[in-house]
């Protein structure tokens, strides 16, 4: 008798791919990401029966440790790190899927025993042949860890198997690194099988973007330049560089936050219509967006970009350093820490709309939010001197107290005549009282399902890079326009002048 | 009667004295609704108990909920109404989130006119979801459930599954209605079912799925209707056809095979144990008494023998109405499993 091709018990179970059995092997175990993010999510995801009946984790690093000693230690993280209570019948279980394997990355016999641990697993636990690789490892690692999974033939999957890999930002540091990086990758890993992840993707707001725009049609009708006056796009967090100096320093506001998550956001905002849900058509209209965006180069950089940097302050009333102050950080330092930038896209739906762009740290408050700020009415009936009504603002907040908001204005009670803004919120916490999973969990399903439309694609990062290649290009010219603000306010005078040359006010968050 | 509802408000003036309500409550409060739930039950002493239902899941799905108890039996008419609230706490700036309850004890025509006292109070644009916890009676009433997004009740309570299920379907039958059909019992039994499906994910067995000879299933008092739900399920999916209507029946696959049903009577959850072999391969799925786990293993010679373990949540009403409250989505299967389980009986 044929064996089915698909699991019939599955139908109505879950409206989701499922997840494969595979061995996941985690390049650089021992790390800081594994043990605060992967396993506590790996966990959460085996805890509610969701990942592939057959999974062994295989943890690669170069510390000397015994199999027991790291899961001791992942146990210990996942206590103080995971969404859920630890079970300990349920943690034993999952531990025992867990293996540690010490290896330097740079030696090829690492590599002959991984694959043979790997070949075990499949024996024992039908884990099919599949594999994927995570590499959670500084880029500089990864030419060796890739090269060596090349040679070794552990890139390559067996008939009837797959063999994905996943990268964690960054993807390279410029346009060429990430060239590099992704014609590295591409030599031992096709791009369908390569999962590039930018965890602003898992979250489920940034999700609900899409939802909010083609699943509602009040939206979609007015998302153009006849209704919306300007787009604000905003990530900010009162901390500081607190111990990643030493990456930070190279790295900037810019490289760290806007060539990624906040540009990622800006195509789900901005974006066309995708042809269907599949991960290439929805990344297609990304790329589009990106394609599209006005490019600064020279002096424009200066006239669109505003970089700064914190000098001491105060955070909720206590003291702190300013950025040159903080351990591993030169005194001399020009990196940015604030970046306020506004771009415009190019395209049909968008001509002459700006978007305004914002991150920094040691700020306030933190907060992610979209603000579509509408057109004002007619400088008629209520409108007449212009100046009195407030617009239209939809803000879409991606964290904390994820959810929607919308500014009209309502007359207030009375026999005269008073308009005032007022609010109509929608929260997620209030409606929808169960807390949502990680956006690790739902990333690494996605993976080992074979989903790839909350990855970033390599044109998606490419264009990107390219973007802001020109800026960050601009800048090595010169150091005079790098401003200063007091750590815990709401960042330079610069940056209120970029936006009020087009009349426009920074939100207060 | 010693448990009061909420406030007493005049029937015709709930939505005046909700607003009311609202206006001295402050500012720090949040109204927020998903849904209307209207539970309709006969029983007395059911406004008390829906209330602490629904005390337990508001904080997590927010929503208008409309109780009623009924007598319909009774002579002449008459009808009371309570209104109150219940909030949560949430987020740091001390606000809280609130949803509002109505609760009605009507008797007699009252009772019999259900529909004019649900809809006339439904928040509007919302879906209402109607929970009868009471039996069902033919006729069946196109009119009432017409205007029901989706339909809970719980077989697990019905002392008369077959025309219980009969009228069910009658129901799903209508064609004016779109009712969505929730049988909680169906909603309990979908952690094993997950957990089952799960088993055969493992490459190697799917093709035993299609060998099976036996089927062995451990049930709790009362819950043998979640038990002929799974038989049901299980026999739809895998194509059996139903050789032998007994209480423990027997069915055949597509080559003619027959397969045994055993059904045990055992302490514990629900569904604290079944069984399914083939010739040459055994799979389990184990819930200790006491445990939150399920243990599932499958055993075979052409195999790797594995073991899995994943949280089983309570088995509480609270906890399997937020379930299916927050899945939502039709259940095509549901009625395709009730098929089967009916042919039990015939």
């Amino acid at each position: 008798m044929p064996t089915p091709l698909v699991n019939p018990l599955r139908e109505g179970i879950a409206n989701r791919l499922s997840p494969e059995p595979c061995t996941l092997v985690i390049f650089g175990a021992t790390g800081d990401l594994t043990h605060r993010k992967l396993i506590p999510a790996l966990y959460n995801l085996a805890a509610e029966g969701a990942l592939p009946p057959a999974l062994t984790i295989i943890g690669f690093a170069r510390r000397e440790k015994t199999s027991e000693q790291f899961r001791k230690e992942l146990e210990e993280s996942t206590r103080k790190f995971s969404r859920t209570p630890l079970n300990e019948e349920l943690w034993a279980q999952f531990a025992s899927s867990i293996i540690y394997h010490q290896s330097p990355f740079d030696e090829a016999e690492g590599y002959t025993s991984l694959s043979k641990q790997m070949k075990e697993a499949d024996e024992k636990h039908g884990t099919g042949g599949n594999r994927l690789y995570y590499l959670a490892v500084a880029p500089d690692q990864f030419p060796v860890i890739l090269s060596h999974l090349r040679e070794s033939g552990l890139s390559t999957a067996t008939p009837g198997s797959w063999a994905r890999v996943i990268v964690e930002k960054p993807f390279g540091k410029d346009l060429k690194s990430a060239q590099l990086l992704n014609t590295l990758v591409s030599e031992v890993f096709p791009e369908c099988d390569t999962y590039r992840i930018d965890h602003y993707l898992g979250k489920e707001t940034a999700q609900n973007i899409m939802v909010m725009r083609f699943a509602n049609s009040i939206f979609e009708s007015l998302w153009d330049s006849n209704h919306i006056s300007h787009v604000q796009i905003t990530a900010v967090e009162p901390l500081g560089v607190e111990g990643r100096a030493g990456y930070y320093d190279t790295s900037g506001a810019m490289r760290d936050m806007i060539q990624n998550h906040l540009l990622q956001l800006l195509t789900l905002t901005a974006m066309e219509p995708p042809t269907s849900l599949s991960a290439d058509a929805i990344r297609d209209e990304k790329v589009k967006v990106l394609r599209s965006l006005r490019p600064l180069r020279g002096d424009d950089v200066f006239k669109h970009v505003v970089r700064a940097q914190y000098t001491a302050g105060l955070i909720n009333g206590q003291p702190v350093p300013g950025y040159r102050e903080a351990d591993g950080v030169p005194k001399d330092s020009t990196t940015e820490t604030y970046v306020a930038l506004q771009v415009n896209i190019d395209n049909w739906r968008w001509a002459g709309v700006p978007f305004f762009i914002r991150t920094a740290k040691r700020m306030p408050k933190g907060g992610t939010e979209i603000a579509i700020t509408f057109k004002s009415v007619p400088r008629v009936l209520f409108n007449q001197t212009g100046e009195g009504l407030d617009e239209n603002v939809l803000v879409i907040r991606i964290q904390p107290d994820e959810g929607v908001s919308l500014r009209m204005s309502a007359k207030m009670p009375g026999s005269s005549l008073r308009i005032e803004p007022v609010k109509m919120d929608f929260h997620y916490g209030t409606s929808f009282g169960k807390a949502t999973p990680e956006a690790y969990e739902r990333l690494l399903l996605d993976a080992m399902s074979g989903d790839a439309t909350l990855f970033a694609r390599r044109d998606e990062v490419e264009e990107a890079w390219a973007f802001v290649d020109g800026i960050e290009e601009a800048w090595k010219t010169r150091s005079d326009d790098l401003a200063f603000h007091t750590a815990g306010s709401w960042g330079p005078a610069e940056a209120a002048d970029l936006a009020a040359r087009h009349g426009v006010t920074w939100r207060r968050m | 009667m010693s448990f009061i509802p909420g406030i007493p408000v005049p029937i015709g003036g709930i939505e005046k004295e909700l607003g009311k309500l609202w206006e001295e409550s402050g500012d720090t409060k949040t109204r927020a609704s998903l849904i209307n739930l209207a539970i309709y039950n006969e029983k007395p002493g059911s406004l008390e108990r829906n209330t602490e239902i629904i005390r337990g899941i508001a904080g997590e799905h927010a929503m208008r909920a409309i109780l009623v108890q009924a007598d319909p039996k009774a002579e002449g008419s008459s009808a009371d109404a309570w209104i109150t609230m219940h909030c949560y706490l949430r987020g740091s700036k001390g606000g809280s989130v609130c949803s509002e309850q109505i609760s009605f004890e009507l008797a007699g025509m009252a009772a019999r006119s259900l529909q004019s006292v649900v809809f006339s109070h439904l928040d509007s644009d919302l879906p209402l979801c109607l929970w009868w916890q009471a039996d069902f009676r033919p006729p069946i009433d196109g009119k009432l459930w017409r205007w029901v997004d989706r339909l809970l009740f719980d077989s697990r309570h019905w002392k008369n599954p077959k025309e219980q299920f009969d009228l069910i379907r009658q129901i799903a039958g209508l064609s004016e209605a779109r009712t969505v059909l929730c049988d909680l019992n169906w909603a309990r039994s979908l952690p094993v079912r997950q957990a089952l499906a799960a088993i055969f994910d493992i490459p190697g067995t799917l093709a035993e799925l299609q060998l099976l000879r036996t089927l062995e299933l451990d049930y709790a008092h009362g819950s043998r209707t979640t038990a002929l739900l799974l038989v049901g399920w299980l026999a739809d999916r895998l194509g059996w056809s139903l050789s032998n209507p007994s209480l423990n029946p027997e069915f055949r696959d597509a080559q003619g095979n027959t397969i045994h049903v055993n059904l045990t009577e055992a302490e514990g959850a629900s569904i604290s144990r079944m069984r399914l072999a083939s010739e040459k391969a055994e799979f389990h799925l184990l819930r200790e008494s006491g445990s939150d786990l399920y243990v599932t293993t499958a055993t075979g010679s052409d195999i790797a023998t594995t073991s899995r373990m994943v949280r089983a949540p309570r088995e509480e009403t609270r906890e399997i109405l937020l379930s299916e409250l927050s899945r939502g989505g039709r259940h095509p299967l549901y009625t395709k499993a009730v098929k089967v389980v009916q042919s039990l009986w015939d």
